[in-house]
Parts: structure tokens; sequence; C-alpha cells
């Protein structure tokens, strides 16, 4: 008879069902959903590049900088590209309402270009280092720090053998 | 027809096409499906045991060559009206698997999808998400007929 | 003549078969769907939900297989609805509806009973698909079984009529109801409880209920012999496993426990002792899984008929 007590207490108990689509649905905080970049952090190591599973993001290089691509209808988020990005451009969401037609199949994309710049001192082209790489690196960005950013790797060697000015 | 055609389109049947998947969307699919968390058939949806029943056809896996024959055989059983959804995206580009061998394309290349479903597997509230917009196309192509 | 022609087509076409066996038929079908649904602790569809399914199913492309026999492939679904439309114009409704005689008593009934079950065995072995074939020999297999017990149920509740009334038998629905009338329901009559149990036992294998739903079972055959079937043939075999549903729930009504008030009443308490035994046939549906076709004939062969022969005997031995 326990089956009749079970069925009762479904009865009493009521519908157990989530409420989406009639209502909302709770995500959980660490949610892998869709792929977002930050184009102002991005510096440009292609390390998302090199460990993405499905081979999703894609870096192609002209005059104007370096073009971030990615397709996400091609992404697993398996979340390799924000463990090993060393500046956390690339996160994670808690987007997983992506379900789209055919028609926009191919629109399923984020773009970010990160800029060239000329160097100050000897006129390259490079990419600038931005801030959380030059926390990494020199663990403050002050004065001293500030004046290498805008150097060429080269430059930077030769401006960095100089010693810090007080 | 037109009180025909409003019942007939709170009645979306489904039907799972597995073409060579890993059986995580299945997994995920059987989870809306059949536990009382995630009720589908509060919309009308119903899983049908035979392809010749079906409204929505529902593709999971990556189209492996093995089994093209075969999922254009079951296909073609399926009566008109219906909407094609893909689900994961494996079918919708190859997920994981876009380079390999054993892949004959993704499923676009043929049948006409209707609708995509991201994810590795995508979360059951995705997919009724992805279901309820199958829905609404299928339900502006069933009011449509004479 | 022709005013018992009118009587008959009305019967058979309005009330109480064709229109008024389709509304509560589905009706009902689709608050089992909903009871079964919240037993489960889920929503459930809305009650409506058969009548747009079955409206789907007439829009949708039905076409008839290239190996398959098209005459019966197309014929078998009509045979299922056009016999229960038949069945339940047969059937009184205590103070409500009394059948005119010419549509026959007991035994033309159990005739039209075992129709449906040879409609779906007609679609099986028309589809020429594996899946069909195997549905097609279980379904038989399964109606050998249970139409053993029910035999003994209706030979039970007619004799004992009959006794009652001086005859050796009375086959005569509406004398059936008019006995009950008198001598109170056989629900409480000591020497019929085992067939009333028998026909508890019968009811699921009839009507695709699990523990005894093999012929149609999804994750076996892939819908047995429906596996074929599309479009409007389709729907008209689910109207009639809708409709087959009502009719043995009123026949067990009518053999049991018919009698009730007269007029609107009536007939409402009519309709909520079929949503009774809906219910109880949800019941079923939820608790239970799937059993063996072997294990299924077995069963039937033992306990239903064990029963059956008790209620025979008690009632043959004047006890």
């Amino acid at each position: 008879m326990n089956i009749l007590k079970l069925l009762l207490g479904n009865l009493i108990k009521g519908p157990a069902t989530d409420p989406y689509p009639l209502g909302e649905a709770i995500t959980p905080a660490a949610y892998r959903g869709r792929v977002a970049i930050d184009e102002a952090t991005c510096v440009g190591c292609k390390m998302c590049e090199h460990v993405c599973a499905a081979g999703a993001i894609r870096f192609t290089e002209d005059e104007a900088g370096l073009h971030f691509l990615i397709w996400h209808n091609s992404c697993v988020t398996c979340g390799l590209c924000a463990v090993y990005c060393p500046t956390k451009a690339i996160t994670l969401t808690t987007n997983w309402q992506t379900s789209h037609r055919q028609e926009d199949k191919y629109k399923q994309v984020d773009h970010a270009t990160i800029p060239f710049t000329n160097c100050s001192c000897c006129g390259v082209r490079f990419l600038k280092a931005q801030d959380p790489l030059m926390l990494l690196a020199y663990k403050t960005v002050g004065p001293n720090e500030e004046r290498l950013r805008d150097l060429c790797p080269q430059c930077r060697q030769v401006e960095s053998a100089k010693g810090a000015k007080v | 027809m037109g009180l025909f055609g409003k019942a007939a389109r709170k009645s979306p049947w489904i039907y799972r096409i597995n073409a060579g998947s890993c059986n995580g969307c299945d997994v995920e699919l059987m989870t809306t499906a059949c536990i009382p968390r995630y009720d589908i058939e509060r919309l009308g949806c119903q899983y049908c045991g035979s392809p010749r029943h079906a409204d929505i056809v529902l593709v999971t896996g990556p189209i492996t060559v093995g089994v093209k024959e075969k999922l254009l055989r079951v296909y073609a059983q399926v009566p008109d009206p219906k909407v094609v959804v893909a689900v994961g995206i494996c079918p919708i580009s190859g997920g994981v698997f876009r380079e390999s061998y054993a892949i004959a394309g993704p499923l676009d290349a043929f049948v006409p999808v209707d609708v995509n479903i991201p994810g590795c597997p995508p979360r059951p509230q995705a997919i009724i998400e992805g279901l309820a917009l199958a829905i609404e196309i299928w339900a502006a192509r069933v009011d449509a007929l004479a | 003549m022709s005013d018992i022609i009118l009587r008959v087509l009305l019967a058979a076409l309005v009330f109480p078969g064709g229109l008024f066996v389709i509304v509560l038929g589905l009706g009902l079908k689709g608050l089992e769907r909903r009871i079964v649904a919240r037993l489960q602790r889920r929503i459930g569809p809305p009650l409506l939900q058969p009548f747009y399914d079955l409206a789907k199913l007439m829009r949708k492309d039905g076409f008839v297989p290239e190996l398959a026999q098209p005459g019966v492939f197309l014929l078998a679904p009509l045979i299922g609805v056009a016999s229960m439309s038949v069945a339940m114009a047969m059937l009184p409704i205590a103070g409500v509806y009394t059948p005119a005689p010419v549509f026959g008593d007991l035994i033309v009934l159990f005739y039209l009973i075992s129709l449906p079950a040879l409609a779906l065995m007609l679609a099986g072995s028309a589809s020429s698909s594996p899946f069909g074939a195997i549905g097609f020999s279980r379904e038989m297999a399964l109606m050998l079984a249970y139409e053993a017990p029910i035999l003994l149920v209706i030979a039970a509740v007619a004799l004992h009529v009959g006794r009652g009334t001086g005859a050796v038998a009375s086959f005569d629905l509406a004398g059936i109801v008019d006995y009950q009338r008198v001598h109170g329901p056989f629900l409480l009559e000591w020497r019929l409880v085992p067939a009333l149990l028998a026909y508890l036992a019968f009811m699921p294998a009839n009507l695709g209920i699990p523990p005894f739903d093999i012929p149609e079972a999804e994750t076996e055959l892939a819908e047995g012999p429906l596996l074929e079937y599309s479009g409007a043939s389709l729907g008209l075999f689910k109207l009639g496993a809708a409709i087959k549903t009502l009719v043995i729930a009123a026949l067990g009504i009518v053999l049991f426990c018919p009698n009730g008030p007269t007029g609107a009443l009536g007939l409402l308490l009519f309709v909520v002792k079929c949503i009774v035994v809906i219910a109880g046939l949800a019941l079923f549906r939820v608790t239970m899984g799937r059993m063996r076709i072997d294990q299924a004939v077995l069963f039937y062969l033992k306990w239903p008929v064990l029963l059956g022969g008790l209620a025979l005997a008690a009632v043959t031995l004047r006890i």
C-alpha cells in the first residue's frame, strides 16, 4: 500500500514543475552560458584560439588590428578559453537563452577588434599592453609603468634597463 | 477550417532522431519529456513512437557518414506539415567533431532546418525555449493549410 | 417501420452513440491524462487536448505505405469507430435512455466489443511491417486470454438475472438494469463480487492500459500495429480507442451498478460513475509497468478465469 500513500502524497503536494516558459527559470550562478569578449581587455595572445575545443574562435589580422571572431554555434561552452585567458577578457556569461531560427544561424557571432598602435619611440606597429597584463607583469601600474606602455617590446627593454625613474 | 486550424496548433507531437549523437542531448531531451520538473505535455507535446505520427522532428548528433542514409529515409516518412529542430551544436555545425572524416556534414546540408538550439548539451529550459519557437513555426504552418 | 429506423439512426449517430460518445469519450481521455499527470506531480495537458490531437491529425498528410494493402489499411480504423458507436447505442443509461430492442442483447454487444481489437489486428497485418506483424500476433494472443474471463462474467450475470426472473438466462440489457433496480446493484451481490473483480482485471487489457498495453508498446514495438498510420486514419484509431474506454466503462456500470435518478441528474450521475472508473484506470497506468505477453496470457488464464468461474459456480449451484 506504500504506492497508494505515495500517490496521495503526490496529489497533496501538487505539481513540482519548473514554471518556465510561463514563468522565470532559476539559473545557477556558475552556469557556463554564452561567451562574451571584452575588447578593451584583450591583448591578442591567442591562447583562447589555441585551447578552444571546437575551433569556434578565429583570429585574423589586417591593417586596422587583430580581429577576434567567435561563432557561438560551434562553441561547446567548455570554458577553457576563460580559464586560460591571462587578462580575463573572455568570460562565460549565464545566458542560456540562445535558441534561434535557421535564418540567424550565421549571425550568432561576436566580433572584437584589438587595434594596433605605433611605438612612441621607434614608430613600429604593435599591440599595446592592457592594464590587466601590466598588473600581471609589474604588480602595480604607477607612473613608472605608464611610460613603458606606449613602447614596442624592443624600446621597452631599452627603457627598462635605464632603471626606474623616481 | 479556422477552428480546426486553431485547435491543431495546440497539438505538436515530437519525434527524436539520433544521428550519431553522444547521447548527451538525448538524455536532456528525455529529461525534458519524462520528469515532472520539466513537463512539456502542458504545451501539448507528446513523444510518439513512430515517425509517421510526428510533427516536430528533433535531430541530435553530428550527421555521421553511417547514419546519413537512414536519417534521410526516416525524414521522408514524416508527413507534412513538419518542423525540423537541430538540438545541440552537433547538427548545427558539427561541434567538436567539425573537421572529422566521419561526419557527412551539418544537418542543413541534407534536410531543411527551422530552429537551432545551441548548447552542449542545451539545458532543459533551453530545449523548452527552442521547442516553444518550433511550436510557433508549426502553428503557422498547420494553420496555413487550406 | 421508418420510426424504428429513425430511432436507430438517432441512437447510433447522435445520442448515445456517435456525437455524444465522441465528445464524452475524448473528454474523459483528456481528464485521464490530466489525472495521470497530477499523480506524477506534473501539470499535464489541457483538458481539451484529445480534441486538439484529433483536429491536428485530420490536417496531416495521410499516406499509405507502398507495400501495404490499401483497402484493408484504410478500412480498419472505420471498423473500430463504427462498432463502438453502435455498441454505445445498445447500452441503457438508467432513467435516461433505453435502447430499441432491435439493437440486440448482451451477446451482440460482446461481439461488437471484440471488433476494435480485430481492427487493430487487421491494421497490424495490413501494414506489412515487422513491427505490425508482431503487434498483430500479440494482440491476438492477448485477446484470446482476456475473452475467457469476460465470457464467464457475462454468463454469470445473465444466469443470475435469469434465475431471478424465472427464465434460464436473460441476456437482455434493459432486463439486467430493471432487475438491479428491484433487487439492488450487483456491486453488493456477494455471489457476483468475483465477477466484478474479473471484470476489473479484464478492463486494462481491453483498453491498452499498463500493465497490459502490450500490442501498442511504444518502447518495444515502436507503436506496433499503428506504426505505419498517419493523418486521418491514425486520428480514427485514436478516436476509436477513446470511445472504447467509454463503452467498456459504461458496460461495467450497466452490469454492476446502473441505477440512479431520471432525467438530467441521471445523466450526470452516469458521467460521474464513468469518471470514477477512468480515475481507477489512471491509477493502473501510473503504478504499473508493462508485462510480457506470456506473463499476461498466463495471468489471465489463471486468476480472472478463476474468479469468473467462482461467480458462475456460485450462481449456478444456487448457493
